[in-house]
């Protein structure tokens, strides 16, 4: 191997001093009104949001199942690499795996300052109930997170061996710490580490997609009461848009880390596989966003009919034509529509970008139409549109995702020492 | 019209105020007669009695009137006496001093104390405290008595004192057709204490749940406050408290706060349950549990609301809920309300 020499050496984070003081500016500008604006909630409690009793979920839901979906879509890029061993897709698994675990923390960010009572953040845990869809959910969030970290420390243990042998200090301890101690750096250890990752993969695909993803879609199927979400496609539609967005994220991802931190050309073979993914995606998950409306237009229940037309007509419906259409389907559709523009990675930035800001229109549209619907004729109708303080705090918390990655892709060998392919 | 008597009003017969008396005393039974078919002694009954009538017209005092009789009475009337609290002995207006109260034989302390008293012991007893009755709490509403005036939306406010946005009782008014054939509806809707509730379903913590007496729960002290129950309920029933109060339309408006479920709670304040929580309906446990009506019920000027045991099948209650008038909201989706209407 060509890299044999150049195997070893290792040095995370910007290559370019100035871009990296810039990025941390604009993240500690997120985190700041994050923190001034979660002060207010803190303070203020649940009247500095915009809900109702009538629309008692909004923005903090929206984005908790966007996070929840971008987790779980990237978590299952990732198992293309380690668990089907799709070729040259090992480049990107750490990276996928690690976007995944933060996507996580902050959709838990987002479920606890929905909590009117954030105190009592750990009380499922202590009293269950089997009926709740968020009882389980609950669990399998904590299940998933461990099934993510296992998988992350398989996944780059030998490399943090590596690191850990070639500094020493302080550097050292903290490398060695997080490969636990196993610091051999053999092809038996190796291959004892890609056996444990496959089967720690292979645990997390259904976990991922049944539980994780399908479950948060099941929490609102159920729903009874709500027309517009108690469908069995429903949880389906959850599973591809997160893949799509999951796709998407670990596309921009590999491009900027790549090209920002590694200081290295993208791969367009790899760039194309993963654009072509995406394009897949986005095509199931129109096709069947078309036959759930379909199928809730063709039923004329008022209450379906009625939400729709709020979804397509209504004071939001921007949201609709402009962000889900336009920017999640029809926008990336049109740039992965060339091939040499698929392996094109400041296009594919974009594409990726667009689908990533599209999805959140996609959760808000999920989570506000059908409570704008009165559940029974003479109750009020619903009106939502987050405050200040729930835009604040959203930022703040997506700031600290940012954060949270930026330290992570700055300290832990993301990128394979040894290039991208098993040895 | 004559005016013979100044008394007189139109239409009214004149009748003088001693005719009146007479008729009184004439209507008055013999209290002998009606003494006679009590066990007890039927001269102390008669002593006690004028005597009583003295103290009510102020010839004697409650004091000398409970000192003369009390030995007679202990001796009369044995336990039941010893054990009965003294009704003349309440904070306030007390007809008896305190000093000679407790002098007495019988067990001194106001009504209000020894209710409470064997309410908890009724409690502990029936193993489980509130909700435990062997009643199934049910309501029907007549929708042909319903004018509304939405006094039981008032009169629940007022008693459960729920916060603004709050509101475990509404009515829904609806319009039907076009003038001239227009129908209105007045629709009360509570919360329907479900057999099968959508609610008890959802909740991650099990803080909502049905309690014996059919009336769902809610344990504010484990409320992590999600909304996920007040996402799934067919209803609208249930609210969130998000801390507001009326503190600019009346002072300490917060220092009372209702003994929802049983449990008294102090005054509201600031993080502390149930602001943060989900709110509804309890058919006002707390009144039930004292032998009340909900407070909506009390107050309806239309007679159109009942509470009553759905499983008793004298109650009417129970039969109003099995005549065919009787419907239930959202019957197809299987949550079987626990409360009826009838059309």
């Amino acid at each position: 191997m060509s890299t044999q020499s150049s195997r070893f050496e290792f040095d995370p984070g910007f290559e370019d001093d100035r871009l990296r003081v810039a990025w941390y500016a604009v993240v500690g500008v997120l985190v700041t009104v994050g923190a001034y604006a979660t002060y207010f909630r803190l303070t203020e409690g649940m009247a500095s949001t915009n809900l109702t009793s009538i629309v008692p979920w909004g923005a903090w839901v929206a984005f908790y199942i966007y996070f929840v979906g971008l987790s779980a879509g990237a978590f299952l890029v990732s198992t293309m690499a380690n668990v089907f061993e799709v070729e040259g897709m090992h480049r990107i698994d750490r990276d996928a795996l690690f976007a995944a675990i933060i996507s996580m923390a902050v959709a838990l960010l987002f479920v606890w300052i929905d909590l009117g009572r954030m105190d009592r953040m750990y009380f499922p845990f202590i009293w269950r109930q089997l009926t709740s869809a968020l009882s389980w959910e609950v669990h399998a969030y904590v299940a998933y997170i461990g099934i993510l970290v296992t998988e992350l420390y398989f996944s780059m243990r030998i490399d943090l061996a590596r690191v850990a042998e070639r500094t020493s200090g302080l550097k050292e301890r903290f490398y060695a710490a997080l490969a636990l101690g196993r610091l051999e750096t053999s092809e038996e250890s190796q291959s004892f580490d890609q056996r444990w990752l496959k089967r720690a993969g292979i645990v997390g695909i259904p976990l991922a997609i049944f539980m994780v993803h399908g479950g948060t879609g099941v929490l609102f199927a159920v729903s009874k009461a709500r027309p517009y979400w108690n469908s069995g496609l429903f949880p389906v539609i959850f599973v591809i848009s997160a893949l799509l967005s999951g796709t998407a994220l670990v596309m921009m991802i590999y491009v900027l880390r790549t090209r920002l931190f590694d200081g290295e050309s993208v791969d367009p073979d790899l760039l194309d596989r993963l654009a072509q993914l995406v394009i897949g995606f986005i095509v199931v998950d129109a096709a069947l966003t078309a036959i759930e409306t379909f199928i809730a237009i063709a039923s004329v229940h008022p209450h379906e009919i009625e939400t729709w037309q709020v979804i397509m007509y209504g004071p939001m419906s921007w949201s609709f034509w402009w962000f889900m259409i336009g920017f999640s389907w029809v926008f990336p559709m049109v740039l992965l529509s060339k091939r040499s523009w698929r392996r094109t990675p400041s296009v594919m930035v974009l594409a990726g970008l667009s689908v990533v800001v599209g999805i959140v229109a996609v959760r808000f549209n999920i989570v506000v139409p059908a409570q704008v619907m009165p559940v029974m004729e003479g109750l009020p109708h619903g009106m939502y549109f987050p405050t200040l303080v729930e835009w604040g705090t959203s930022v703040g918390m997506i700031g600290v995702g940012l954060l949270l990655y930026t330290i992570g892709a700055e300290t832990l060998p993301l990128t394979p020492l040894t290039g991208g392919e098993h040895e | 019209m004559s005016a013979t008597d100044d008394d007189t009003l139109p239409g009214i017969p004149n009748v003088g105020k001693a005719d009146l008396d007479a008729m009184v005393e004439n209507e008055r039974p013999d209290p002998r007669e009606e003494l006679a078919d009590v066990e007890a002694d039927t001269d102390l009954g008669i002593a006690m009695a004028e005597d009583a009538q003295r103290v009510a017209r102020g010839e004697i005092t409650g004091d000398e009137y409970w000192e003369k009789y009390d030995e007679a009475a202990a001796e009369e009337f044995g336990e039941a006496y010893l054990e009965t609290p003294n009704p003349a002995v309440d904070a306030g207006d007390q007809t008896v001093s305190t000093d000679t109260a407790e002098s007495l034989s019988c067990s001194v302390g106001s009504m209000d104390a020894v209710a409470t008293e064997s309410a908890q012991v009724d409690g502990e007893e029936a193993d489980g405290g509130i909700g435990a009755g062997d009643e199934k709490w049910g309501m029907v509403i007549d929708l042909q008595k319903c004018v509304g005036c939405d006094s039981c939306t008032v009169a629940c406010k007022s008693e459960n004192r729920t916060p603004p946005g709050v509101s475990y009782n509404v009515v829904m008014e609806e319009e039907h057709g076009e003038f001239p054939n227009v129908t209105r509806t007045n629709v009360p809707r509570p919360c329907m204490q479900c057999d099968n509730p959508p609610c008890v379903q959802v909740c991650p913590v099990s803080a909502t749940y049905k309690m014996d007496d059919g009336v769902v729960n809610i344990d504010y002290d484990r409320c992590i406050g999600c909304r996920y129950c007040n996402i799934a309920c067919p209803y609208g029933a249930r609210y969130f408290d998000f801390g507001e109060n009326y503190d600019d339309e009346v002072d300490e408006a917060g220092e009372l706060t209702s003994p929802e479920y049983g449990v008294d709670r102090g005054p509201r304040e600031e993080g502390k349950s149930p602001i943060g929580n989900i709110r509804k309906c309890s058919f006002c446990t707390h009144r039930l549990e004292r032998g009340e009506e909900p407070a909506c019920v009390e107050t309806c000027v239309g007679d159109a609301r009942n509470m009553g045991d759905l499983e008793n099948p004298d109650s009417d209650v129970a039969q109003m809920a099995d005549s065919s008038r009787a419907f239930q909201l959202k019957e197809d989706e299987g949550t079987d309300p626990n409360v009826y209407y009838l059309k």
